[in-house]
């Protein structure tokens, strides 16, 4: 049997030798493991926002094709742009826009809310007339496979495109991922998906944050949709 | 063969079945469980003379807790895509049962060369039960093997469809059951009361 001392001075140094293994790790790897994420947020943006990106496409390539297209607003809850984000103290929120030259060709919003097990996180892309939906992701969610997480399969994603979320008055009527199939005769099919049978509570859930999300959007894509009307007069 | 930490000793089980849906993610998870289980076995081994016996678990979580975190932060900044698959579930070696299990009963009585082959030979089966059962959820629940489409839209064509149980725990414990009754079978293990 050995002494109390022994054990405890033997504890210590154990855990500080794991300690400062840990840390050392932990700091050499960080730097590498952001720029991981945030080439997995701008890879979501970029498909999301319609380029083509193949298995193969090696980080750089998509860094420069993220700088070469895409470029990022910030907004306040007015609709106004932020220049300078540190300041605020306000809600702020971010617009990723796609352009070609001078012209915007889309833009993406951050989509995030309850689906049945937990908050699902996405993007939704709209097109430059601000009332048509141009697509929409999920990175990460915790529905259950085969049903709510249909909700990052093609055929469902391939709904959204061409939708309206914007009325002919120009008011904000979302996108309705409605129970079944929507039917060709509903007048308002162009503002409903199909949902996705075995998981309504993760379609009513994605119904009700994707306009609470568009709301929030929406003082800024009112000002463009009457900047892009006064220029097509 | 006899020793096979999941078929013989059901250990380690809800890793078994929670990244087994394909081939890929399984091999990942098998090479890490592989490392750790090697490393941690030496690393006892090599203390086994040291550690006070009171505190002998706490050491070795410590050492295996500490292994797991390097384990799960390398893969995260050298495989990111992959890190996001297994998720939680690498961390989740930190309590997988043969990792302290092998520590206790084994490193802690033998020397950092036979307790390298153990961690690695305890990890490669558990590995190759891994592999087994992922292999055949793979190919019933999407069709394909490591990623290549095994059967062909002239098969999806003629009525057959992807069985969407594979993908659901369920389906990993069904075949899981088979694997431990065959090889149970085969080697002729029986339980003792």
């Amino acid at each position: 049997m050995r002494s109390d001392a022994y054990t405890i001075t033997f504890t210590m140094i154990v855990a500080v030798i794991l300690g400062l293994g840990l840390s050392t790790t932990a700091d050499n790897l960080r730097e590498r493991q952001n720029l991981n994420v945030e080439l997995d947020i701008k890879k979501n943006i970029l498909s999301v926002l319609g380029f083509e990106q193949n298995a193969n496409s090696t980080n750089e390539d998509i860094q420069n094709m993220y700088d070469k297209n895409i470029s990022e607003i910030i907004i306040n809850s007015t609709g106004e742009i932020i220049e300078d984000n540190n300041v605020s103290s306000e809600d702020t929120y971010k617009i990723y826009q796609s352009r070609d030259g001078s012209k915007v060709t889309g833009y993406a919003i951050p989509i995030a809310g309850k689906g049945l097990w937990g908050t699902m996180y996405g993007y939704f892309a709209i097109e430059p007339d601000v009332a048509t939906a141009k697509g929409i992701t999920f990175y990460k969610h915790k529905e259950t496979p085969g049903l709510g997480a249909e909700v990052d399969k093609d055929w469902f994603k391939n709904n959204f495109v061409g939708k309206k979320f914007i009325d002919d008055n120009g008011m904000l009527v979302s996108i309705q991922v409605i129970k079944g199939f929507v039917s060709e005769n509903d007048p308002d099919s162009k503002y409903k998906v199909d949902g996705i049978s075995g998981a309504t509570i993760t379609g009513s859930g994605l119904t009700t944050f994707l306009k609470a999300d568009l709301q929030k959007y929406e003082p800024y894509f009112a000002k463009i949709r009457k900047l892009n009307q006064i220029e097509s007069l | 063969m006899g020793e096979n930490p999941i078929s013989i000793h059901v250990l380690g089980i809800c890793s078994a079945l929670a990244i087994t849906t394909k081939i890929d993610t399984a091999v990942v998870m098998t090479i890490a469980v592989v490392a750790v289980l090697s490393i941690s076995n030496v690393v006892i081994s090599l203390l086994r003379n040291n550690i006070p016996n009171k505190v002998r678990i706490i050491i070795q979580m410590s050492v295996i807790a500490s292994l797991v975190i390097i384990a799960d932060q390398v893969m995260k900044a050298y495989m990111y895509d992959m890190s996001k698959l297994l998720g939680v579930f690498l961390g989740l070696i930190i309590t997988n049962c043969i990792v302290l299990g092998r520590a206790e009963a084994f490193a802690m009585q033998n020397s950092p060369g036979k307790a390298l082959l153990d961690g690695m030979g305890n990890g490669l089966g558990y590995g190759a039960i891994l592999i087994g059962v992922a292999f055949f959820r793979e190919l019933f629940g999407f069709g394909s093997i490591y990623g290549g489409q095994i059967f062909t839209d002239q098969i999806y064509m003629s009525g057959y469809e992807n069985n969407g149980l594979m993908i659901l725990s369920p389906g990993a414990f069904f075949i899981l059951g088979l694997i431990v009754w065959a090889h149970r079978a085969y080697t002729n293990v029986i339980d003792k009361e």
